[in-house]
């Protein structure tokens, strides 16, 4: 048993960290850059010139054969960065794709296919036809959409939403569209009981809530060790100190519990759906609180678009609801199974 | 990273999990008094006489020398066995036992580690004070050196089971004028020499439930051979072993308090009809959010025990301890709650409510949650102080 990561994996999120850092800072957001929609698309190829759109994909189908654990560590980073979460609709895609035997793989892997994202608002029904009313994120100029539920994923055209209308997302660097399917028959589509991609959605989902923690936190401390009043760092006071440490404490029991749960997957040890939605509610807990923190350390500055710390929370939110808001999280927690 | 338990360690969970249920005390384990010392000693024998007392305790001192990835393991064994904790014997083996390991003299060793082991001695703590509380390196317990003794004179507070201890370890003032980090002696105290009086004190679980006593020291005579480390370095020898075990035993709680949300959901669908906390009612999002975070706790103990394998000292593990603490008092707080209107009764047969009450020394002992807040700020986060 051993939770820390292996030197290759060291190598593996330090080499993707100092790309997103390049590439990819949150300051990327910020005024004047235009405050609706993003650009993170136009490096999604890049991503996958790097290798991290097939990292859990077997060696003899394009991928880079590792597996749950790598997958969920690439994604603390993709969290850290706020990397548009389309990019989970690229990861899926190559893993339906891969299953299906269908020649989307390639451009998949490339990252060169352009997916959008999917979240059911009501009345949705996803299997072999799929119907209801969705969200689409960041799909405007996308061919494909992805959407991801307890029965399966599918991968749908965008084409076949009807009644599609932009609306402004609360996370506004993220296209937000209202679409709705009619007895939609998907692409591929991919049976939950056939292949673990729910868990595996939740398990990634969980990951970026933790990067968006350990961000917020790492920008708070940091404020906090700056920023004077009455002479002294802000950071001195037992008042910000302890908001602080709660943040760290957080951070890491929804750290260590993304790590179980990834494990737990990796290794397919009894406990999956236990470990995994615990990961997702810890970790999106640890988010939405911290990243609220982290605007409080901030004081007035906070509150405004010239920091980061809004577009922190702002993405917390939309992870939760992300295929299953904490409400619905917590039923399944309470359903499943407990490891002994 | 991996979750995987080597062909050796497996086979020595199997043992565990074997001697354990065969060897498990079948009597309830007395709430108080002599009784309760009895259970306790005759427990940790038993552990020692099969083989398994001092787990990661060094050979040569009786121990059987194995890994903390082992001591895990039996602490696991034990939570799921439901094992009686024998409290009573925790500051000897969890405390003074490694600090004699650490810092004693090799006469310290000889007359006090095995009989630790083999359950023949009960050890207390002698570290607070009336006015030293948090700020614990203000003590102001006064030693004077004579004729190679310690006279000592003060009083010490919150000694849990001070009253049916043997030994104390005793931190005492030897240098008023130094820094006060810098003025403290750690020594092996006799709590049958003249000159102590205990004076009990009552907790706030229920009546007559006596739990510390206070400690008052008129002109008790130590030997100087009882000081362990040197004299006046008392403060480095309390902190080498204050995070001994580096959390390991913290497993046991945190599978038995796993098991007690389980029992907590059985009750909920009990007491509230079948489906009442599956629904989404407030007792079952609490219930949802516990089981989730109880997960987390363990998987924080799988952490800290990875980092202190590979060597890795750092002050991490009071991420796990500040959340352990909150999270078991929620626990509590909530099984309250599934009782309803009965939880306005403190039976002696169901502990729930005894247990609610008693939480409440969870965020206050060995440093309060404050303290530890403190802590995490500077050492972690590295916030100035």
């Amino acid at each position: 048993m051993n939770f820390l990561l292996s030197d290759e994996q060291t190598q593996i999120v330090d080499s993707l960290g100092s790309f997103l850092a390049d590439r990819a800072p949150v300051s990327r957001f910020r005024p004047p850059a235009p405050q609706i929609g993003n650009a993170d698309r136009e490096f999604w190829p890049q991503v996958g010139e790097l290798g991290f759109l097939g990292i859990g994909l077997p060696e003899s189908q394009g991928g880079i054969g590792f597996g749950a654990a790598e997958e969920m560590l690439a994604y603390r980073e993709f969290g850290r960065h706020l990397l548009s979460p389309s990019i989970l609709g690229l990861t899926l895609a190559v893993r339906l794709a891969a299953r299906a035997g269908s020649p989307l793989l390639e451009a998949a892997l490339a990252g060169e296919l352009r997916v959008g994202l999917a979240n059911a608002r009501r009345d949705a029904k996803l299997g072999s036809d799929c119907s209801g009313e969705f969200h689409l994120f960041d799909a405007a100029d996308s061919s494909w959409v992805l959407i991801c539920g307890e029965a399966g994923a599918a991968l749908l055209r965008r084409s076949d939403f009807t009644d599609v209308s932009p609306v402004l997302g609360t996370d506004h660097v993220i296209g937000l569209e209202r679409g709705r399917l009619i007895a939609a028959r998907p692409e591929i589509w991919v049976d939950a009981a056939s292949e673990p991609v729910y868990s595996r959605a939740q398990l990634l989902l969980a990951a970026y809530a933790v990067g968006i923690a350990e961000a917020s936190r790492d920008m708070a401390v940091e404020y906090a060790k700056n920023r004077q009043q009455f002479g002294k760092p802000i950071g001195s006071f037992q008042a910000v100190k302890h908001l602080c440490a709660d943040m760290a404490i957080r951070t890491e029991a929804a750290l260590c519990q993304v790590i179980f749960a990834g494990l737990i997957q990796a290794e397919e040890q009894e406990g999956v759906d236990f470990h995994t939605v615990a990961a997702k509610l810890v970790a999106v807990d640890a988010a939405l609180k911290n990243a609220a923190s982290n605007i409080q350390v901030h004081g007035a500055i906070g509150f405004t678009a010239e920091t980061d710390a809004h577009s922190f929370l702002k993405r917390a939110h939309l992870v939760e609801q992300l295929w299953g808001d904490s409400r619905h999280q917590r039923h399944r927690m309470l359903a499943a199974a407990f490891p002994d | 990273m991996d979750l995987k338990f080597s062909h050796a360690d497996r086979s020595f969970r199997d043992e565990a999990r074997a001697w354990l249920h065969a060897n498990l005390p079948r009597e309830r384990r007395p709430h108080s008094g002599d009784a309760m010392r009895q259970f306790d000693l005759a427990w940790q024998r038993r552990q020692f006489e099969g083989g398994w007392a001092g787990v990661s305790w060094p050979q040569e001192y009786g121990g059987l020398g194995l890994s903390l990835t082992r001591q895990l393991i039996w602490h696991e064994e034990y939570a799921r066995a439901d094992a009686p904790d024998n409290h009573l014997c925790f500051v000897a083996l969890n405390h003074a036992g490694p600090t004699l390991i650490a810092r004693g003299t090799a006469a310290q060793k000889r007359d006090h580690l095995s009989k630790i082991l083999r359950g023949e001695v009960i050890w207390c703590q002698g570290f607070s004070e009336p006015n030293s509380g948090s700020d614990l390196a203000s003590l102001r317990t006064q030693a004077r050196i004579e004729d190679g003794e310690l006279i000592v004179n003060g009083s010490k507070i919150w000694t849990s089971h001070g009253h049916l201890s043997d030994w104390q370890e005793l931190l005492v003032r030897t240098d008023a004028q130094s820094p006060k980090h810098k003025g403290i002696s750690w020594v092996i105290c006799d709590m049958k020499s003249p000159g102590i009086t205990l004076r009990p004190i009552e907790i706030m679980t229920s009546p007559n439930q006596v739990h510390f006593v206070q400690c008052f020291y008129d002109d008790v005579r130590i030997p100087l051979a009882n000081v362990v480390g040197e004299v006046n370095d008392g403060w480095n020898v309390a902190m080498s072993t204050l995070g001994f075990e580096r959390g390991t035993a913290q497993v046991r709680d945190q599978i038995r308090y796993a098991y007690l949300v389980e029992k907590m959901i059985r009750e909920a669908q009990r007491r509230l009809g079948s489906d009442s906390p599956l629904s989404n009612d407030e007792i079952g999002a609490r219930l949802a959010q516990l089981r989730a975070d109880m997960a987390a706790a363990r998987a924080m103990t799988y952490m800290v025990t990875s980092r202190a394998d590979a060597g890795l000292h750092d002050s991490r593990s009071s991420l796990m301890r500040a959340m352990v603490g909150d999270t078991q008092q929620r626990a509590r707080r909530l099984a309250l709650d599934i009782l309803g209107p009965d939880a306005l009764e403190n039976r002696e047969d169901d502990d729930w409510v005894y247990f609610y009450l008693r939480s409440f020394s969870i965020t206050i002992a060995a440093g309060t949650s404050q303290i530890q807040r403190n802590i995490i700020g500077e050492r972690v986060l590295g916030l100035p102080r």
